[in-house]
């Protein structure tokens, strides 16, 4: 292996020039040898914008051999394609969330990472957040005491918009709301607690992929039950964050990558605590979650390690996502009452 | 058998025609959107939108191929209101269209309108260029221009838009909640309002009455609401026990205006130029950086009392920050309740045979259902998540 590790960007629409790429340029260990997308010119037109020039292709037949990784950062219904070639092609893949579209194919990727030897990462960039490795700990070491119930909700009318479109066809993304925005919470949540034993799930798809979504989660922890919700909107504007009743108080964390532990102690619900490191934090706060999925990855590539999130945690988060699908409820969605015809 | 193109599709109002116009017999719709983002109410539905960039002649020509009527309900900056609605005209007229409808917006007849803008014969004030107003006057001229030259148009001018989804009322929850709008003596001024279905209901009888003389055509709710009936409407949601805080007309045109314009002055903009502000950026690049420094060195040689009398010269005494007593307040939202006119919807029920289908009341409460149901403020999960608002 080369001194910098020589990665290819698989992709060039909007998470990979925004958040892929220059996580990349930040970092001194990598070099970005090629962007490969299926319109070059856009390939071309993003190394420019960064004054780099990696070879451009449009098939990634056309770098194996040369590079070391890649991230993949292409429509949900072809990371699992993609990441097989590449993985059998001795090539570690970064794959952004979700894994792929389904268990199956998740599957077919954690086979090609076991066949081939080589790392299969996935992207769930908030696993690097302080809040969520901080919190980790907390709750393993029974900081705050048992866990009574949880919340979590995210919410904006519109937003991401790959150039593509592929996240208004199900066929493309997988699913809505629930597969794109929620994966990431239910990935921490595994984390945190492992699958839940009881899910409920409502949604107001039509036909096409849910723009809202409420999941229900029952927890039975030996003899301690806990459970916790949530909310999810394309529609709408929420309060993004999650809250956590324990024995000792409430925590909350607002859902973003700087976001602290507050914490309200029960005996004094008139105070709200920051939690953080007495040492600071794990990483620069000045490094993005971004950099630090790519140096994770790097480093399970050079030292043969785990990467923070691998293809089996990643195949994980579709289960559960396979079952909140398998048990859904349709939402209400009729606001008007009397409800009238509007046109003749 | 119609055909018609929804521009801007997945905003607010676009998203709503659709809905009541999908699957309407003898009729189909091309739904037209900008970006993918915004576009979810569509998806669910299995409706697939056509991304289109208002920009691109070809492409608009292309998107509106076989179209017998299109309701151009686009927004964006003023590149695109403008450069945007030309190229969908052009387009329009090569595909002899039949029926062009388009929403402009009451902001043609100035904040505040003038009294006079009860009815649309109300001649629009100048307005500041660049504005919202002013971009959507322009356009209106583009759409008379246009049917002048026979493309059958509609200009239809609603007020700030409620009902279920609404952005506008989105906008006032969050201030309320906040305590940030404050209600203007007795709150008994006009609040215009129209339901986005009542909106729907004017735009599809719109369509058949193109003509080649468009005027303005106000579409407002039935009712003569005031702001106290909106307000009231909306505190239920708000978990807001107290009032909401008052402010008196007088005060509230004080806050809008703000302090006094600064006159220009050639003397005042030099010592700009020497400000600290700008010497600070200037220290970035290092030639810049070593002069400055020179400089520094020679007032320094001059002493303390005249180095101080040179930056009291330059830039005046250091500043002392007094919280106004209006700072808290969302002034945007809260500075619409001087606009004091009733628009009148006398033309549309005239010229188009308007009736609006739902009442305010029944409006209100709709809202209120879709917003209690997509915060889950019904459901027993809202003993925990209101801890996040």
């Amino acid at each position: 292996m080369q001194d910098q590790f020589r990665l290819a960007l698989i992709g060039a629409g909007m998470i990979t020039q925004g958040s892929h790429l220059p996580a990349a340029l930040e970092s001194r260990r990598i070099k970005v040898v090629a962007i490969i997308d299926p319109v070059a010119e856009r390939a071309r037109r993003l190394a420019t914008s960064y004054g780099i020039d990696p070879v451009i292709a449009q098939n990634i037949d056309d770098v194996f051999g040369t590079v070391d990784g890649a991230v993949i950062a292409t429509p949900n219904g072809s990371h699992k394609e993609l990441a097989v070639r590449c993985l059998d092609a001795g090539i570690s893949t970064l794959i952004e969330k979700p894994i792929a579209v389904s268990v199956e194919e998740g599957k077919a990727i954690c086979d090609a990472a076991a066949r081939s030897g080589r790392v299969a990462a996935v992207g769930y960039s908030t696993r690097f957040r302080e809040s969520t490795t901080l919190l980790k700990e907390l709750l393993d070491s029974g900081y705050f005491g048992k866990v009574k119930r949880f919340a979590h909700q995210f919410g904006t009318p519109g937003g991401w918009a790959p150039l593509s479109a592929y996240n208004l066809k199900r066929n493309s993304s997988g699913g809505g709301v629930l597969m794109i925005t929620a994966t990431h919470f239910l990935d921490r949540m595994l984390h945190f607690w492992g699958p839940p034993q009881d899910v409920e799930y409502e949604d107001d798809s039509e036909g096409g992929p849910e723009a809202n979504c409420i999941a229900r989660f029952g927890y039975r922890l030996g003899d301690h039950a806990f459970d916790g919700v949530a909310v999810y909107s394309k529609t709408c504007s929420l309060p993004g964050g999650m809250i956590i009743e324990t024995e000792r108080g409430q925590v909350k964390i607002a859902d973003n990558d700087d976001a602290q532990i507050a914490f309200i102690p029960n005996d004094r619900p008139g105070i709200e605590q920051v939690i953080r490191r007495a040492s600071g934090p794990l990483h620069d706060p000045s490094i993005s979650v971004f950099r630090l999925q790519l140096e994770d990855f790097v480093e399970a590539c050079i030292e043969g390690i785990k990467p923070m999130v691998n293809a089996n945690e990643g195949t994980e988060s579709m289960q559960l996502i396979e079952r909140l699908y398998g048990s859904r409820k349709p939402m209400a969605a009729d606001w008007r009452s009397p409800s009238r015809a509007v046109l003749q | 058998m119609k055909r018609i193109a929804v521009v801007g599709a997945s905003g607010f109002v676009g998203n709503a025609v659709v809905d009541r116009m999908v699957g309407l017999p003898d009729c189909s719709i091309v739904p037209l959107i900008r970006s993918s983002g915004n576009a979810w109410r569509l998806a669910k539905k299995g409706i697939e939108p056509i991304v289109v960039d208002l920009l691109s002649p070809p492409a608009v020509k292309a998107a509106l191929a076989g179209c017998t009527h299109v309701i151009n309900c686009s927004r964006g900056d003023e590149k695109v209101m403008l450069a945007g609605l030309r190229n969908l005209l052009e387009a329009a007229a090569a595909v002899s269209v039949e029926g062009f409808v388009h929403l402009s917006s009451v902001s043609v007849y100035g904040d505040p309108p003038a009294a006079a803008s009860q009815s649309e014969d109300a001649v629009p004030p100048p307005l500041e260029k660049f504005s919202y107003g002013q971009t959507k006057l322009e356009q209106d001229t583009m759409i008379q221009k246009a049917a002048r030259k026979g493309l059958p148009s509609t200009i239809l001018c609603p007020p700030n838009i409620s009902g279920p989804y609404s952005p506008y009322l989105n906008g006032l929850v969050d201030s309320l909640r906040a305590g940030q709008f404050a209600l203007m003596d007795d709150a008994s001024g006009p609040c215009n309002l129209v339901d986005v279905d009542n909106l729907v209901a004017a735009i599809a009888l719109a369509l058949d009455h193109g003509v080649t003389d468009p005027k303005r055509i106000f579409v407002t709710d039935a009712e003569a609401t005031t702001w106290r009936d909106v307000i009231d409407g909306l505190m239920p949601l708000t978990g807001r026990t107290g009032g909401v805080p008052t402010i008196t007309r007088d005060a509230l045109r004080a806050a809008q205006s703000g302090p006094p314009a600064t006159a220009r002055s050639l003397f005042r903009s030099l010592k700009h130029l020497v400000s600290s502000d700008v010497r600070a950026a200037l220290r970035k690049d290092p030639l810049w950086a070593s002069a400055d420094g020179l400089i520094r060195k020679s007032a320094a040689a001059l002493g303390p009392g005249m180095e101080d009398r040179l930056r009291l010269s330059i830039e005046g005494p250091l500043p002392v920050h007094r919280t106004p007593s209006a700072g808290v307040l969302n002034l945007r939202l809260s500075a619409q309740q001087l606009r004091n006119v009733r628009h009148s919807s006398a033309r549309a029920v005239a010229e188009l045979g308007y009736r609006p289908i739902y009442t305010f009341a029944e409006s209100m409460e709709a809202y209120r259902n879709w917003y209690r149901t997509m915060h889950r403020m019904n459901g027993p999960e809202w003993n925990i998540l209101k801890g996040l608002y």
